[in-house]
Formats: C-alpha cells, sequence, structure tokens
C-alpha cells in the first residue's frame, strides 16, 4: 500500500503544487485459495448521492478478502460514473445493468413507496451467477443482497462467510424497529421473528439479513426475486421461500443477538438553491 | 527343545490365514465415516474462520502500529475531528467512517462526544476500530443546544466540541510535527483521494464538496493557482464561503495561532469564518483537485473534480406523527439535545 510520492510536496511558498497524476489506493487483501468467495450483489439507479454511496461501499469492501462486487445499474446502459468508480476501486467487480420497466422506477423525485425496488437488477445479478459457474462443480461461497445506502461491519462479512444454505442474523432500522431479528431457540434454529410489521410474512427479514450459499442458488435455477403481486415486505420471502424452510436457516452473529448491519437510508440531498435552469456546472461529476 | 522349522511355518501360516480372514470378514461393515467427517470439516472451517479473523487483526494492527518513524519519508499525519452526539444512527455512521480512515496512512481519529461522560458506545467502537485515536467529551451547555422542535441550522453544532480538539492539539503537539487537521463530520462521505491531497497543506487548503448549500457542488474559483472567490449560491458574501468539509489546516499554524476557535456566536453560516478569518486570508488559500480548472475536456473525464465527493448526507427519519406513522425528511439530524 503506497500513497503519491511525498517528493512532489511543494518546497517554496506561491508555488502551485504539482499535480499528483497517479493514485495508488488501499488495496483489499490478497485473494486465498481456500477462503469462501463472498458475492456481493447492489443494484444501484443514478441520483446525486450515488456516487458517495458507492464510494463508501467501496471504501468498507476494500478490507474484506475474496470479494467479489456484482454492480447491477438500473439503466439502459452502463454510466460512466459507474464504470470508473468500480476501475479505480481496486476490488473484484462485475458490472452489470437492466433497466426497470417505467413503473416500477425509482427516480429522484418520489417518495419512497412499497414497490420493489431493484428487482430486476438483484435476479440479473443471480442469472449471472448462475450463468457463470458450473453447477457440477460449485466455488464455495455465498451471494449477498447490499443495497448501496446501508452500513456493513466488517464482522458481518467473516459470519456469512460459510454459510451452508441460508443464513440470517438481526438488521437495525428495518420494519420501523431498532432492530427486526429472527427468534432463535436455545437449540440454535430459527423458530420465529420477532418483529412488529407483518409477522407473518414466511420470512419477516429485511434484504440485508440473510445471505444464502452459491451452491444453493446453483442448485435452484428457478429460485429468483419476484415481480408480480409481491407486497411491500414480501420481496424477500418470493427469494427465500423456493430455496429454504424456516428450520433449514442458520442464525448467525452469536445467535442473532449482535446487531452487524443498519438498515441506514440516505436522505435526499437539498438542492433548492439549482433553481429551475440549474447553477452549478453540469460537466462536474458528482 | 527341538523346534522344527515345518512347525514354525505352520504357525506362520496359520497366523497370517487368520488374520487375513478377519480383515475379508471387516470388508462390507458400515462403517460411519459421516461423524468424523463433518467434525473434521467444521474444524477446518473454524480454522480458516479463525486465520481470516486473525489476518484482519493483523492488518489492523499494521495500520496502528505504525507510527512516522517507520515511513521512509515522514508523511504528515492527518488529524480528523468529529464532532458526535448518541442518537440511533451514530453507531452505524462512526462504523463507516472508521471503515474509510483504516484506508488512510497515518491517521489519527479525534471524536469528541457531545456528552459529560465517555460513553462506552464511543470508547468500545474506537478500541475495536484499529485507529489512532484521541476520545474527548464535552457537553455543548443547554442554552446552546437545539430543542426537539428546532429545525437543525437554528444553532451552530458541534463548536464546543470542535473547539475541544482544538485545545487538545495545542497541549499535546509541538509546533516541530507536521500534521493537517481536518473537521470531518460523521454524516459525510469522504473519498480516500481527499487524504492525499490534503496531506501537503501548508497553511490552508481548499477544494469543492458536493451536495452543499443547495447545489450540486460549492467550490473555490481559481485563477493562476490562487483562489480568487467562490462558486456558491447561499450567502455568497460571507468572508469564507465553505463548508466544514470544505477545507483543512496545517497543524502548525493552529500551534502558532492558539487564540483562533470557532465562535459559537456566529451568525449562521458564518461559522466556518469564524475560525479561517484569524488564520488566513483568501489570497493564501491552497486550491486542490487540480486546481478545479482543468476540467473541460469535452469527454468529461470528471477526475479532477471527483474530489468533490464530500457531501452532506443526512438521515431519513421514520417518525410518528401523531397516531400515524409518517416518513418526514430527516431535519435536524444533528440535534444535540438528544
Amino acid at each position: 500500500i503506497t500513497l503519491s510520492n511525498p517528493h512532489l510536496w511543494q518546497q517554496a511558498s506561491g508555488v502551485a503544487p504539482k499535480v499528483i497524476q497517479n493514485y495508488v489506493y488501499s488495496r483489499p487483501p490478497p485473494w486465498s485459495d481456500t477462503l469462501p468467495t463472498i458475492f456481493i450483489i447492489t443494484p444501484t439507479y443514478t441520483r446525486p448521492v450515488q456516487k458517495a454511496e458507492l464510494t463508501r461501499l467501496a471504501n468498507t469492501f476494500l478490507h474484506v478478502q475474496n470479494l467479489h462486487w456484482v454492480v447491477v445499474e438500473d439503466s439502459p446502459r452502463r454510466t460512466n460514473l459507474v464504470s470508473n468508480l468500480l476501475e479505480k476501486a481496486g476490488l473484484n467487480f462485475t458490472h452489470l445493468n437492466v433497466e426497470s420497466p417505467q413503473s416500477l422506477k425509482m427516480n429522484g423525485s418520489r417518495i419512497p413507496s412499497h414497490k420493489p425496488r431493484g428487482t430486476l437488477q438483484r435476479n440479473l445479478g443471480l442469472h449471472w451467477l448462475r450463468d457463470s459457474f458450473n453447477k457440477t462443480q460449485p466455488p464455495e461461497g455465498v451471494v449477498y443482497f447490499a443495497d448501496d445506502d446501508n452500513t456493513y461491519s466488517l464482522e458481518l462479512f467473516e459470519e456469512m462467510r460459510y454459510t451452508r444454505r441460508v443464513s440470517v442474523w438481526p438488521v437495525a432500522f428495518a420494519g420501523g424497529l431498532r432492530y427486526e431479528s429472527p427468534i432463535v431457540s436455545p437449540a440454535g434454529k430459527v423458530v420465529g421473528w420477532k418483529v412488529v410489521f407483518d409477522p407473518n410474512r414466511p420470512f419477516a427479514i429485511d434484504m440485508a439479513g440473510f445471505a444464502v450459499s452459491i451452491r444453493l442458488i446453483l442448485e435452484r435455477p428457478q429460485a429468483t426475486f419476484k415481480l408480480e403481486g409481491i407486497k411491500g415486505g414480501y420481496q424477500e420471502s418470493s427469494l427465500l421461500k423456493d430455496l429454504v424452510t424456516m428450520d433449514g436457516l442458520e442464525p448467525k452473529a452469536a445467535n442473532c443477538t449482535k446487531v452487524l448491519v443498519w438498515h441506514t437510508r440516505t436522505e435526499r440531498p437539498m438542492l433548492g438553491n439549482e433553481g429551475k435552469h440549474g447553477f452549478s456546472d453540469l460537466r462536474m461529476e458528482v | 527343545m527341538k523346534v522344527k522349522l515345518k512347525n514354525v511355518f505352520v504357525v506362520y501360516f496359520l497366523v497370517s490365514v487368520i488374520g487375513l480372514m478377519y480383515a475379508l470378514l471387516q470388508l462390507g461393515q458400515p462403517c460411519d465415516c459421516s461423524q468424523h467427517l463433518r467434525s473434521a470439516s467444521d474444524l477446518m472451517h473454524g480454522k480458516d474462520k479463525k486465520i481470516s479473523q486473525l489476518l484482519s487483526e493483523v492488518k489492523r494492527l499494521q495500520v496502528r502500529g505504525k507510527g512516522p518513524e517507520l515511513e521512509g519519508q515522514a508523511l504528515p499525519i492527518i488529524y480528523a475531528i468529529t464532532p458526535t452526539y448518541a442518537r440511533l444512527v451514530q453507531k452505524a455512521e462512526l462504523v463507516r467512517m472508521s471503515q474509510t480512515f483504516l484506508h488512510v496512512k497515518n491517521f489519527h481519529w479525534i471524536v469528541v462526544e457531545d456528552s459529560p461522560v465517555k460513553t462506552q458506545l464511543v470508547s468500545e467502537l474506537l478500541a475495536q476500530s484499529g485507529l489512532r485515536f484521541t476520545h474527548l467529551h464535552t457537553e455543548t451547555p443547554k442554552e446552546q443546544k437545539l430543542k426537539e422542535s428546532d429545525p437543525n441550522w437554528l444553532k451552530p453544532r458541534g463548536v464546543e466540541q470542535r473547539n475541544l480538539a482544538l485545545q487538545w492539539l495545542r497541549e499535546n503537539r509541538e509546533l516541530s510535527e507536521e500534521g493537517v487537521v481536518y473537521f470531518a463530520d460523521d454524516d459525510n462521505t469522504y473519498s480516500l483521494r481527499l487524504f492525499d491531497e490534503i496531506r501537503s497543506t501548508k497553511r490552508v487548503s481548499v477544494w469543492p464538496v458536493g451536495l452543499v448549500g443547495g447545489l450540486r457542488f460549492e467550490r473555490p474559483l481559481v485563477e493562476k493557482g490562487r483562489v480568487v472567490g467562490f462558486y456558491t449560491a447561499w450567502k455568497p458574501n460571507r468572508p469564507f464561503p465553505m463548508d466544514m468539509a470544505g477545507f483543512a489546516i496545517a497543524l502548525q499554524l493552529l500551534l502558532a495561532n492558539r487564540e483562533a476557535r470557532f465562535d459559537m456566536l456566529a451568525e449562521r453560516g458564518y461559522l466556518e469564518s469564524s475560525l479561517l478569518q484569524s488564520l488566513v486570508s483568501i489570497e493564501e488559500l491552497e486550491p486542490r483537485a487540480d486546481n478545479c480548472t482543468k476540467v473541460r475536456r469535452g469527454t468529461g473525464s470528471q477526475d479532477s473534480w471527483v474530489l468533490s465527493m464530500v457531501l452532506g448526507v443526512q438521515w431519513i427519519k421514520w417518525v410518528r406523527a401523531g397516531d400515524q406513522d409518517s416518513w418526514v425528511l430527516g431535519v435536524g439530524n444533528m440535534k444535540f439535545c438528544l
């Protein structure tokens, strides 16, 4: 890990510093042949805070060994912003894109609704995994759906790495609570859900609260997130019901007693001063 | 007694045959090895997990252990001053900040809680972060604190805390030590390049900041390598119309001017100016991010302005308005009264 050459610092005052051309950022820990891979699927869409969100995700992921980031844009084309960011980040990545039909789009001006968002994008990520890996010789690994506005502790990734089928853990700020959590019996099995919002869901869990082993994803090619007729809060169940039953779940985070992921959300920035015709130079990538 | 060779052979033959029969009879017996296999596999997983935990621990300790004396060329230390206060998202904010800072060499985090005591949450988080840190605390006086119903811009926030951090630096650092001081609020996003750029600060360096002042970005205007004005829409007549995240100050400048601090009574938006005007004049500012001038390349390699990646993001809070749940856009995410 080296930073830019300190010899470039200016010696005399009043002289503009030399432009630093090459930045060598932190690199993730070296790839290990034995460690299972964590595939992170992140749907994303263009809005002012997109670059910031992806930046801080990248800063987090750079600490995790054997991580492969699958970024799926809700866009007809892969944007330069995301392409450049991914190339410079130093992570192993796959860059995909699929555009959601207008009715499902989450554009900047809408108040968050309960329509499932990111569904097509996550499914494309699953599709890529199924295309890329052989069912007969699946790699050791796990798939995690990490939305770009959440906060993840580094411990979380080590907890999910050895998932055999589907592992679960608590999520802070989900479902209108300080945290939502699976209920774990003394024997270490999931027996219910400690939630207030619709506890009758087959899997009353947030997208950030579970991970699925690659092997299982490849074994069940028909398991995807469903688009049609899915009520708010049922997206996760629409996938998980085709993969596992409640008693097959593996509780992590010390039998679901620790919070390792926060369902944080980012407020839309106040851009009122841009006015109707825009004020700041649009050529500046923000 | 005479041992006949023939008898020896017979005995040997019989023993071998019996042994062979026994072995053959064992073939085809069910052998439950799965137990062993599973436990062996668990053991391996356990060991692998331990190894990866140890590796990350090593990495963290390496970051922490490296002081300037171990570097070939001593890199100036970047001191990030972060005021913070207890609220639901505090831990999440500090966690992701720490994840960014872990990538920065020669980094020292000064966290100042708005609290009469050091809270356990912050103490533990800092201890486990792997960063070099200083943990301070001071409580904002009641009159200065925002009430629940106040909008978050009504009273200046984090002032006492930042000033305490400045005081700590003045009491614990020498003029001979090279360093840069940056005010890193806990709800912003920082790119790693930012820290490369500010390390060379001789007095006060400045750069664009994204998503502030009601704009996509604010920035200094630069001509011939000097700052000549500011590109901003909100109160542009301030002496330094900049966001807290848009400048960094050389440690030596702060140590040489021991009275420079933030003014609690400053008018809204003038907090940054209240500190900077006693330290530097506009002509002396050092622009970063490629002088903010070399941008207009047709294909839009907007890399030079990529540094506008410090932005203020605030939290959407889900509050109960009366007996109804409703979404309220996060006003007052920095309420010090909590």
